[in-house]
């Protein structure tokens, strides 16, 4: 926000001299108050409940009626029925209302609750908003209107456009600063409403022109503009949100006069110092100052302190599972290399001293191996059947191993 | 004040009358678009700074808008003409658009690229003669079908192709043979026959005629034209009331057919009608049996 207010100027009309060049007025502060869609939507969706007209069934509707139930036992439901004879009326179902002719499921009441209480900062909030949304062209183009070849925006013209008491001067006036292809849009757009309400009085639709703030009270620019189709006028002190935000979207084709913007300032007040109108009232203050977000992280000073952007990101590994994969085992127990290398030469040697036993049993014996092998056996023998060594006490010791 | 983040924000979630949204995308119906989608880098109102490509009749003009002139709608876009040929254009567009942010420019010139193919294609079609496509309005259509149906009823057209025959064979234009078809030939005895039957009796009984079986056949349009011929003669000969009426519905064919011969032969001058017509014919009246029977 710029420390000196900025320079609007103010758009001649014909009938002023030519004398001073271009006239300037300030900024007012409420054209810097902060944006906020959202207050404008909830505002104006509750401050539209409040011209309602209260709508309700009459009271008696469907009881009307003597019905009684029959009661069970004579093989019909049992909802109320019409009394009496001789008429198709007697005996039709009544009062329920799944019947014909019966009364609706809740009627509706005229003490409804119709109009919703808005809090008054809220509704300044919302207004300052739809005021300060108006003076931005790109907004005002997204609603919709034909900007153009308005000369400036916000477009405040002079006072003399106050005095107007044609209509078709008052079309000059549009013609001239621009805003009269926004008037023609609306007067094209005439047309009639598509369902039910074309019935209900409300048989014609438009679009929305300009609007007018005026400043001085009494001026005769309401009358000479009021017939214009899709024109409005309002008077400063009276802005209302219904006409600044139409449809609760922000950007109406805001046309000021000069002493209804230089108002403006007095009305609403600034950031600091409250308005002299509406006690005690101060602008509210956006949350971020300075809100563009990308132009705030792309600048210098943010720049230079933030880290460099990692580039690679580090993932987690997969898991292994050491009982099936080797090195996995090896990176939780190196001796395990070794271990299993023991064993496996353990494994291959006991496989070849086996097959070489198993191979000198198959391999048929020589004869002198035979013969030695009986030999050996007899030999055995003659010393199991020799008495001798039971006989010494000397060899009996030696078996048995007693010491004397 | 004007932030582009901020009105973005306020632009897109909430309302923007140049957004159309269709299944495929979102688009943007500014004319000042340059892509044409409805894209935070490529909405018009939401970037200060920003260029396009419009063409006018042809000439492309390039159009920039910078935030000095934001608060002017009248004089926020600045136009450079672009010169027609392709390379001139880029490096104007790039000299215009130097220190500009990059996607600026990149689609700036592929907007000038696509540009530039379309006109050529545009020319070439031009010159070519192109088949218009006329959309066909049903409703006249319809209209015009179910006139034409009216009028074909009202306009009777048997009748009148009966009576054009009819004095076609008049003037001999035609030969002999008149009962193939049979079906028409007989419907049209049947009418002919209650009107004729009088004219018959008194005819008969003079013109008795035996004539030979079909050697000869020869065309014949219609039957019903010899029909007609007989309505005709009927109708300028014989102007007695029905009285006699009695179908005699056994020999009415052969009555018929002589009668209609008998008459033929009568209104004929005589040129092509001089052979009789070569069909068997029968007579038996009423009166002819009763005289029998009187005999008897």
């Amino acid at each position: 926000m710029a420390a000196a207010r900025p320079l609007v100027t103010v758009q001649p009309l014909e009938a002023d001299m030519a004398t001073d060049s271009a006239t300037t007025v300030h900024l007012p502060d409420v054209m810097k108050a902060p944006m906020r869609p959202d207050v404008v939507r909830f505002a104006h969706a509750n401050l539209s409940k409040n011209k309602r007209q209260p709508y309700a069934v009459s009271k008696s509707a469907g009881h009307q009626t003597s019905a009684e139930s029959w009661g069970t036992g004579r093989a019909v439901s049992r909802i109320p029925r019409v009394s009496g004879g001789g008429t198709h009326r007697a005996g039709q179902a009544a009062i329920g209302n799944m019947c014909r002719g019966g009364r609706m499921f809740a009627p509706t009441k005229i003490w409804r609750r119709w109009h919703r209480k808005v809090n008054v900062n809220l509704k300044r909030y919302a207004i300052v908003s739809a005021i300060a949304a108006s003076a931005v062209p790109s907004l005002v183009l997204a609603r919709g209107h034909r900007i153009e070849s308005i000369p400036e925006l916000p477009l405040v013209i002079s006072d003399s456009a106050e005095s107007v008491e044609k209509t078709s001067a008052a079309l000059g006036v549009l013609k001239q600063i621009g805003a009269y292809s926004d008037a023609e849009k609306a007067k094209d757009s005439h047309a009639i409403r598509p369902g039910k309400g074309k019935m209900r009085n409300r048989r014609y639709i438009n679009r929305k022109g300009p609007l007018i703030v005026y400043g001085t009270e009494g001026a005769s620019l309401v009358k000479a503009f009021r017939n214009i189709p899709g024109v409005e006028i309002v008077n400063v002190e009276r802005l209302n949100l219904l006409k600044l935000a139409p449809g609760g979207h922000l950007g109406r084709l805001v046309v000021w006069t000069k002493s209804a913007f230089e108002k403006l300032d007095s009305i609403y007040g600034s950031f600091e110092k409250p308005s002299e109108k509406k006690k005690g009232y101060v602008l509210p203050r956006a949350k971020m100052v300075n809100g563009d977000l990308s132009r705030i992280i792309n600048s210098d000073e943010i720049q230079s302190v933030v880290r460099p952007i990692k580039k690679e990101v580090k993932r987690a590994p997969m898991k292994k599972n050491p009982l099936k994969n080797l090195n996995a085992l090896l990176k939780l127990n190196p001796y395990a290399k070794t271990a299993r290398r023991m064993a496996l030469l353990a494994e291959a040697e006991r496989v070849k001293s086996k097959e070489e036993k198993l191979e000198r049993k198959r391999k048929p014996i020589t004869k002198e191996e035979a013969a030695a092998i009986k030999a050996a056996g007899k030999s055995w023998y003659q010393t199991m059947i020799s008495e001798s060594d039971y006989a010494e006490f000397e060899n009996f010791t030696k078996w048995l191993g007693v010491s004397q | 004040m004007q932030h582009d983040e901020v009105i973005w924000q306020v632009i897109r979630h909430n309302h923007c009358s140049f957004m159309a949204k269709i299944e495929t995308g979102k688009f943007c119906r500014n004319p000042y678009n340059v892509t044409g989608i409805c894209n935070r880098s490529s909405c018009p109102l939401a970037n200060s700074r920003y260029a396009t490509i419009r063409d006018h009749d042809g000439v492309f003009y390039l159009y920039m808008k910078t935030i000095e002139r934001a608060h002017m709608p009248n004089k926020l876009w600045e136009r450079v003409k672009l010169p027609r040929n392709y390379e001139k254009a880029l490096e104007i567009i790039d000299k215009h658009l130097m220190y500009w942010p990059k996607f600026l420019v990149h689609k700036t010139k592929q907007r000038l690229t696509k540009m530039t193919q379309m006109r050529i294609r545009m020319r070439k079609l031009a010159l070519k003669t192109r088949e218009k496509i006329m959309t066909t309005p049903r409703k006249e259509k319809k209209r015009e079908s179910r006139r034409e149906e009216k009028a074909e009823k009202a306009a009777a057209l048997d009748k009148s192709i009966e009576k054009e025959l009819l004095e076609r064979l008049q003037q001999g234009v035609y030969g002999d043979i008149y009962n193939y078809p049979v079906k028409e030939y007989n419907k049209v005895l049947d009418i002919e026959e209650g009107q004729a039957v009088s004219e018959d009796e008194d005819e008969m009984e003079h013109e008795i005629e035996y004539v030979e079986g079909y050697d000869e056949l020869e065309e014949e349009d219609d039957i019903e034209d010899f029909g007609d011929i007989a309505i005709a003669q009927s109708h300028a000969n014989y102007d007695n009331d029905e009285e006699d009426i009695e179908p005699v519905a056994s020999k009415r064919v052969r009555k018929e057919t002589a009668l209609a011969s008998g008459k033929l032969d009568k209104g004929e001058p005589g040129a092509k009608l001089k052979k009789r017509a070569r069909v068997l014919v029968e007579v038996e009246h009423e009166d002819a049996d009763e005289r029998q029977k009187a005999v008897h």
